[in-house]
């Protein structure tokens, strides 16, 4: 396949996902402007590193590890003024907390360490198999399993729905 | 708690809003990149060769809230810190839009008092034909998300003196970009006011030598400021190694650069060039020692 094809299919999955990619992004900075930012910074990293996409249908992993790890570059760039931050917010600012029906398990999964968020909602807000999961985020699928089952169990909540067993 | 609070999550975060600009923004950016990376692919990393350079994000910031607040700050500007030398700096022309969400503000720099007046011209045509473009491409961009439905376009475009000593002219041109998200570039010319030419960087050196004696120092500045807060991060070796990224391997020979009043040579990277969006636009300064035997003279540079 010719780098213009590639580049080409690329650009069509972006455009087809990019309410995916914009809403994890989003997860993880939880502002418009910056998620915005990640998505437009992803793309240029995507067409930079062309080559460490080995083969073309492994497009959907690769983009969503650019978006993981630009995400998670962004918060360690941002860490120091999150700590300042939170405690101004929950000062000043209560009416975001109203609008959340189940806030207490909400703030439950804001609160995990993102390497555990990241597997929650890829399993079950993007459906994503386990297997690419840990393409992802670059993990043998068992470490993705254990934090799965960990991240759960911070989060107490307990699997019985078939729809929502763990391992698929 | 049971599943279906986990289902509620889900919905929650189904209904994370799409803002209007993502479309716009993706396009843009597929857009930039892909005519970037054919051209890429034939001359190897072009965004690096551009004759652009950068400067820190605060002054940016500053500047461009000064201009915009004030048009006296924007005089003050261009015209204090070269009152004293014949070489000046002056707006000479100047493009607004104010359309609701959609905002340009672009000012054509002009330098007069050059007695080479073939420089002089090349350099103010140069300005003007940038800001042209710029202003053009804005207002394609602008019907294009006005006929998609609208949303937010910003450019703000100007210039600042970043140096003015007897001996040296340093004019840097920002463009920042507003999309949602924003970005910034900066180009710089210097000029030899005593002389009158134009300041390249090989010009500086004996050979080609400094290319890697240069790269090796800003590696080094990139590793010691990672180690200091890791929260700087730089796509270098030993910083970055997701082998997600191109990493830094070496500046362009026609890398951007000015000398700063101290007479310090300072080497310039523009948004996403060497580093994450976030960490905003690059600025090295060198340290004269490392280079001093290769320098063609201590002229410019102390």
């Amino acid at each position: 396949m010719s780098k213009t094809d590639l580049e080409e299919q690329i650009a069509e999955h972006v455009i087809e996902f990019k309410d995916r990619y914009y809403r994890l992004a989003y997860s993880y900075v939880r502002n418009a402007d910056d998620a915005l930012d990640i998505i437009q910074e992803s793309i240029y990293k995507a067409f930079s590193s062309l080559d460490s996409l080995k083969n073309p249908s492994y497009i959907k992993t690769w983009f969503y590890r650019i978006v993981v790890n630009t995400s998670l570059d962004f918060l360690r760039k941002r860490k120091k003024e999150i700590v300042v931050s939170e405690v101004f917010l929950s000062a000043n600012d209560e009416s975001e907390y109203d609008s959340y029906e189940d806030f207490d398990l909400k703030a439950a999964l804001d609160d995990l360490p993102p390497n555990y968020r990241s597997i929650i909602i890829l399993r079950y807000f993007e459906d994503l198999k386990l297997q690419e999961i840990a393409e992802i985020l670059n993990e043998n699928v068992n470490t993705v399993k254990t934090r799965l089952y960990a991240g759960l169990k911070k989060l107490r909540i307990k699997m019985n729905d078939e729809n929502w067993e763990v391992s698929k | 708690m049971k599943n279906n609070s986990l289902e509620k999550l889900k919905k929650e975060y189904m209904d994370i809003p799409i803002p209007q600009e993502l479309d716009f923004v993706v396009k843009k950016a597929l857009k930039e990149s892909r005519s970037n990376s054919t051209t890429m692919a034939a001359k190897g990393r072009l965004r690096k060769a551009a004759v652009v350079a950068a400067s820190t994000a605060a002054c940016v910031a500053v500047l461009t809230i000064g201009v915009n607040m004030s048009p006296a700050f924007a005089k003050t500007l261009s015209k204090v810190p070269i009152v004293s030398s014949i070489v000046k700096v002056l707006t000479f022309r100047e493009y607004t839009v104010d359309d609701g969400t959609f905002n340009a503000n672009i000012k054509v720099p002009e330098i007069s008092g050059l007695k080479d007046g073939k420089l002089q011209s090349s350099l103010n045509e140069k300005y003007l034909k940038e800001n042209e473009k710029l202003y053009e491409q804005f207002i394609a961009d602008m019907e294009d998300m006005k006929q998609n439905g609208g949303g937010h376009l910003g450019v703000d475009s100007g210039y600042v003196v970043k140096t003015d000593t007897d001996r040296i002219l340093s004019i840097g041109r920002y463009v920042v970009n507003i999309v949602g998200s924003s970005s910034t570039t900066f180009k710089y010319d210097t000029i030899d006011k005593k002389n009158e030419v134009l300041i390249t960087l090989p010009s500086l050196f004996k050979d080609d030598s400094y290319v890697d004696i240069i790269s090796e120092n800003i590696k080094e500045q990139m590793k010691s400021r990672h180690e200091a807060d890791d929260s700087m991060i730089y796509w270098v070796e030993g910083v970055e190694d997701e082998g997600l990224v191109e990493l830094f391997e070496k500046i362009s020979k026609e890398q951007n650069f000015y000398i700063n009043s101290d007479g310090k040579l300072v080497i310039c990277f523009d948004k996403y060039d060497v580093a994450p969006g976030c960490m905003g636009i690059q600025e090295f300064v060198i340290p004269t020692e490392i280079i001093s035997d290769i320098l063609v003279s201590n002229e410019y540079i102390k």
